[in-house]
């Protein structure tokens, strides 16, 4: 009966997967869409396909991302489930906003909020939330802010003289390439977080014996439903991304994309795991900050830092709560299937009401 | 707090970055400004420059393939 358990968890864990390649679409084609590279649907399709190949291609991240936060040894599959439900909640509500936000941070919130509530803090290692939290969440914006910024004055520099037309033209073809090397790479590296999650949920349940290799068809699951979130695509925040920070030209949509795939795939590398989502907003605003300070909305910057600094307690809490939802039903059965129940009918009818009112979840601009 | 932060992995994932991210955004930037002056070469008769600035054009464009090429081996052999 247990193994009902364990696959709504990993039913949900799909879901986040979803969640994640929907939320972090603009990471990947904000620039290009803006700067007019590509149109809307060639750059989410394309995106959607790397980004399923991405995800065979590296499973480094995959073994880091819930080793090191959480202790293993107290995880049940209706702490996984409750850490997922918090992660998909702060996805929901920040799309909703329109704010980028790390997929990777909620995840990690979610997990921690609902272990504690279960276990106690000994379920939670704190260093583990310094290492793969907060110093990334430090680095990450501020090396690609940097990198970008000395890039793009030198791309200046070089063709600031030139002709614009052959040089916008010349940019948006190279945003092809770019783009593209960024949606691998984001596939490489956001696509282990479910498998992570998925194996986590596996070994907790007994099916598979700690520091065993991802089974294929976990790989194969996850990067389906990435690439198929990512297809979807969250407009809202590919609107942010792509023309609310800053107004972009093609050299700086090139050089964005190019700083946030070179250091994604470096992160990644090292097994350093970074968002990308933290990595490509900071990019932006480089690209912006370089040309000029007041070409920055910082207002808009400010609100996105905000959500950044939210992220790990909001979706924390909601796992919290819902872990606690799930005990008052029954922790190793009965809960996870109460919960889920509720949860899909609320989703139901929350997209049929939205059908009915003739707007879709993903209508663009 | 310190302990719990790997300083090596942060300082290749810095430097790479910074290479990288500063250097392939140049190399892609030399070839189009390559291609421009050689165009505007050729049309003004200048054959040698124009051949020179073509020559830089297709070298900044073969290192920059190369990095494509050598980020996606990246991508196949993590730590």
């Amino acid at each position: 009966m247990d193994d009902v358990v364990l696959w709504i968890v990993v039913g949900t864990a799909l879901a986040f997967d979803f969640t994640n390649g929907f939320h972090d679409t603009a990471n990947a084609v904000a620039t290009s869409i803006s700067t007019r590279a590509m149109p809307p649907r060639l750059a989410v399709g394309l995106a959607a396909s790397l980004n399923f190949v991405g995800a065979f291609l590296s499973l480094a991240v995959a073994a880091t991302i819930a080793s090191g936060i959480v202790d293993a040894n107290y995880i049940t599959p209706s702490i996984v489930f409750a850490g997922l439900i918090g992660a998909i909640a702060w996805n929901l509500a920040t799309w909703y906003f329109g704010l980028p936000s790390s997929s990777s941070h909620a995840l990690i919130g979610g997990v921690v909020g609902s272990a504690f509530v279960a276990q106690g803090p000994k379920a939670v290692y704190g260093a583990g939330i310094v290492e793969k939290v907060i110093v990334p969440a430090l680095v990450a914006p501020v090396l690609a802010l940097i990198v970008c910024a000395l890039a793009i004055s030198l791309t200046y520099r070089i063709v600031g003289r030139r002709h614009p037309g052959p040089v916008t033209r010349g940019f948006r073809l190279g945003q092809l390439v770019s783009g593209s090397l960024f949606s691998l790479s984001h596939g490489t590296n956001d696509a282990q977080k479910t498998m992570g999650i998925i194996v986590l949920a596996l070994v907790s349940n007994g099916n598979l014996s700690e520091g065993a290799d991802v089974p294929t068809w976990v790989v194969l699951s996850a990067a389906t439903a990435i690439a198929l979130g990512t297809y979807v695509g969250g407009w809202r925040i590919i609107k942010t991304m792509g023309s609310r920070i800053i107004k972009m030209d093609p050299a700086q949509g090139f050089t964005a994309q190019t700083v946030g795939a070179c250091v994604i795939l470096s992160a990644s590398h090292a097994g350093f795991p970074l968002s990308t989502t933290h990595v490509m907003t900071g990019g932006i605003m480089g690209a912006g900050a370089a040309k000029r300070l007041s070409a920055v909305r910082w207002g808009v910057a400010g609100n996105i830092a905000g959500a950044w600094v939210l992220t790990l307690p909001a979706s924390a809490a909601v796992g919290g709560l819902t872990y606690a939802v799930v005990a008052l039903f029954g922790a190793h059965q009965a809960g996870p299937m109460v919960v889920s129940i509720l949860l899909l009918l609320l989703l139901t009818a929350a997209f049929v009401k939205r059908i009915a009112t003739g707007r879709t979840l993903t209508a663009e601009g | 707090m310190l302990a719990a932060i790997d300083f090596h992995a942060l300082g290749r994932v810095v430097l790479a970055s910074l290479v990288a991210g500063v250097g392939i955004p140049v190399l892609y930037s030399l070839a189009i400004f390559g291609v421009g002056k050689a165009d505007e070469a050729r049309r003004g008769g200048l054959n040698t420059a124009a051949a020179a600035y073509s020559a830089l054009a297709i070298a900044a464009l073969l290192v920059f393939g190369a990095s494509v090429v050598l980020g996606v081996s990246v991508m196949l052999n993590k730590d």
